[in-house]
């Protein structure tokens, strides 16, 4: 896909440990396209959070493993990538938000600090090296640049999300920036407004602990926001909140998204946190993605046995009758993962074909929209399982 | 800059804030809002401050403290007590309240140097090897390495292990340094690692990680500043314990020649092995008590600063309105509650071991 901000291609990671390999997420494809919310639902352990935090090479590695695959970001391949250039891709290229709202701020910190920090980072990297070619390909396009290879990374000639070209250059962006502390302030106080932080500038002078969680996860939002990432990943960002306060923070994002041009992967267990905020939703299940399309036709008419589980597993306030369906059987083990789809041992349609190696991949379903896909062979019979 | 956050919906409240002074200020006013609140480490910090002035004093004015210069003999031999003689006199007539006091700058600066250089050693050493140990890595293999040679050292009582190397150095300033120094980095690094090691797995570094701030400003920052508060607290108790055992040293006969260098262990050493201790107490007892107001004063403050670097003690105990009218403070989170117990735990380790020295003679 062109447009495409960040392209995860057949991506494997595997956590070592005692019993073997564990396999959290096995030939995990997805594209997030500029601009759009794409949301990943999936049960505890499906291998969402893995798959998240394996984007900006957050993972501890080891025990995690990339066990093969790529993740495209402008042109570079992020596995590739050696991690300690990864500081320079964070942040302003990719950003992440955490389930832990309340532990996410260094609590030794005044909010100001922490806000002027993301700031100052990403002022340092603006005033660096160009950002990467936004030129959209075309035949009259002359101004495109070659592709950066993993090479030029390692080089120093690129870096993805764009830094500072020098030390002495970004020594020199310091001493203007501490200069200019009045304008840096004044910059992280449009921040908090854009995050709906009422008087801003008491908050300012105020450590973490003295915030309520839905006012730290805005503060970390705005950090997030000040650092314009191009891809912005979500990691249960409302999972920590009570109800009101999630509305609210999801009410913000949304609005966000249209403010700051960013794209984003919104990681959630909630459906209902999902269905407000994506484009497109992926379905995760036991390390795989099971099912990809726009939100409104996996809900509508979901096509893997899985998904159509989950959302008939969840409460609404339309189902009056009888208890809650719960899906038979459990998560299988990923240290050893059954053969063939990893649903089958749970799943109503199952046939032999369903047992046999390989496991099946995204395919387009006959009968429905042109981006969904579903990994099930018999994806059009999903519509009339009861 | 492209897409700039949008025009300011409030209009900017002109307040008191200024960038520069902003931390400093807050903080010296917490500080003093703590020391209110705790009577004791009040004491404690008002007894270092004005041992801190003698010292100054003692050092670029003397006579105004002191009524006899450093090795001046007096007339009055044998002398107890009296106004004259604070301290009373020795048998050649040295006046034992001004030879404390002559010995306060050099007991001072010696006790802060050691604990201080063991403090930056130790704890960067433990810094390093608490945030870079992954196995198999070179920070891992130099983490390995450093925590191995900290056990070896801790392995040995360090009041013996340094009296050995007094004993093999010599005499002399310096050597002292090098004796006490030598044995006290390794409680340094094995604190320092310790809570880098509880620090580094926190959320909020991740979310540092993830804001792309680099490694080195990861530790340098992020991480050296919620490390610090237990550090500070432990060295300001640990000048205290440096104390005793610098005196420690100098009472067994190996710290510095008394006569011509004043040390207050090294005085005691001297008196009481010229068989004065029962008939001219007040010889030892200077110095005595110097060494007990002094190691006293630093426990106090230690114990104390704990609340005052912490910003969350800080705002409660100061019981501070002007800043927090609009926010909530929660209940204490598990972090709050995790640190609770890091620092029950700190507070347990080796200082109790070490202080075992005859306190004050």
């Amino acid at each position: 896909m062109p447009d495409a901000v960040v392209s995860i291609q057949h991506l494997s990671i595997d956590y070592l440990v005692a019993a073997g390999r564990f396999r959290a997420v096995s030939d995990v494809s997805l594209d997030v396209p500029r601009g759009h919310v794409v949301g990943i639902v999936g049960e505890t352990g499906c291998g969402k959070s893995t798959l998240g935090q394996a984007i900006p090479r957050l993972l501890p590695e080891p025990p995690a493993i990339i066990g093969g695959g790529k993740i495209m970001f402008q042109g570079v391949d992020l596995v590739k990538v050696p991690l300690w250039k990864m500081p320079l891709i964070r942040g302003t290229g990719i950003n992440m938000i955490f389930q832990e709202p309340l532990n996410s701020l260094n609590p030794a910190f005044r909010v100001y600090d922490q806000v002027a920090e993301a700031v100052h980072i990403r002022r340092i990297r603006e005033s660096g090296r160009p950002v990467a070619s936004r030129a959209q390909p075309g035949p009259y396009n002359y101004g495109r640049r070659p592709e950066p290879t993993p090479s030029d990374v390692w080089s120093g000639k690129f870096t993805p999300g764009g830094a500072a070209a020098s030390y002495a250059h970004r020594r020199e962006v310091e001493r203007r920036s501490r200069e200019t502390g009045e304008e840096l302030r004044r910059e992280v106080l449009d921040y908090l407004r854009l995050v709906r932080i009422n008087d801003p500038e008491t908050i300012l002078n105020l450590y973490p602990h003295e915030l309520s969680g839905g006012m730290r996860q805005r503060i970390m939002i705005a950090m997030a926001l000040s650092e314009k990432p191009s891809l912005l990943i979500a990691d249960e960002p409302t999972s920590a909140l009570d109800v009101t306060i999630q509305a609210q923070v999801l009410t913000l994002m949304k609005e966000l998204i249209e403010e700051v041009n960013t794209s984003i992967l919104f990681i959630s267990h909630d459906l209902g946190v999902i269905a407000e905020t994506a484009d497109e939703l992926g379905v995760m299940y036991a390390g795989r993605m099971v099912e990809f399309g726009p939100i409104a036709e996996v809900f509508e008419s979901p096509r893997h046995p899985y998904t159509k589980f989950l959302l008939r597993a969840a409460p609404t306030r339309y189902k009056t009758d009888g208890p809650l369906l719960s899906i038979p059987g459990n998560v299988p083990n990923l240290s050893r993962p059954p053969p063939g789809c990893r649903f089958h041992p749970r799943c109503p349609i199952a046939r032999p074909k369903c047992r046999v190696d390989p496991s099946p991949t995204l395919m387009p379903i006959a009968g429905a929209g042109p981006e969904h896909t579903s990994a099930c062979h018999y994806a059009e019979e999903v519509p009339t399982l009861s | 800059m492209a897409g700039a956050p949008p025009s300011p919906t409030l209009p900017a409240r002109p307040t008191g804030f200024r960038a520069s002074s902003r931390r400093f200020g807050s903080g010296m006013l917490g500080f003093w809002r703590v020391l209110r609140a705790n009577p004791l480490t009040l004491v404690g910090f008002l007894i270092v401050v004005v041992i801190g002035v003698v010292a100054v004093i003692v050092l670029v004015a003397p006579h105004l403290l002191t009524p006899y210069g450093s090795d001046q003999l007096t007339t009055d031999y044998n002398q107890g007590p009296s106004w004259a003689h604070p301290s009373g006199t020795d048998g050649v007539g040295i006046d034992i309240y001004s030879e404390t006091l002559y010995a306060l700058p050099l007991d001072l600066a010696l006790a802060f140097a050691i604990a201080g250089a063991a403090m930056i050693a130790g704890g960067g050493l433990g810094l390093v090897a608490g945030y870079w140990d992954k196995p198999g890595t070179i920070g891992g293999g130099l983490s390995v390495f450093v925590m191995r040679v900290t056990d070896i050292f801790l392995a040995f009582p360090s009041l013996i292990l340094a009296l050995a190397i007094a004993v093999s150095l010599g005499r002399g300033v310096w050597q002292l340094i090098v004796a006490v120094l030598l044995t006290w980095w390794p409680y340094y690094v094995r604190l320092v690692r310790g809570e880098t090691l509880a620090v580094k797995h926190l959320p909020y570094v991740m979310a540092a990680k993830a804001a792309g701030v680099t490694e080195g400003r990861i530790v340098l920052r992020h991480i050296l500043r919620n490390v610090l508060e237990p550090v500070v607290v432990y060295f300001t108790l640990d000048v205290g314990t440096v104390l005793v055992t610098l005196s420690t040293i100098g009472f067994v006969g190996l710290g510095l020649p008394y006569p011509s260098q004043a040390e207050w262990g090294s005085m005691m050493s001297y008196y009481q092995n010229a068989g004065l201790i029962t008939a001219l107490p007040w010889t030892v007892l200077g110095p005595g008590l110097a060494i007990f107001v002094t190691v006293l004063a630093f426990s106090l403050l230690g114990d104390g600063l704990r609340d005052v670097l912490d910003p969350r003690s800080r705002r409660v105990l100061a019981g501070s309105s002007a800043d927090s009218t609009s926010a909530a403070t929660p209940p204490p989170t598990k972090e709050e509650e995790e640190a609770e117990k890091a620092e029950v735990q700190e507070t347990d380790q080796p200082v109790d071991s070490r202080a075992l020295g005859p306190v004050g003679g």
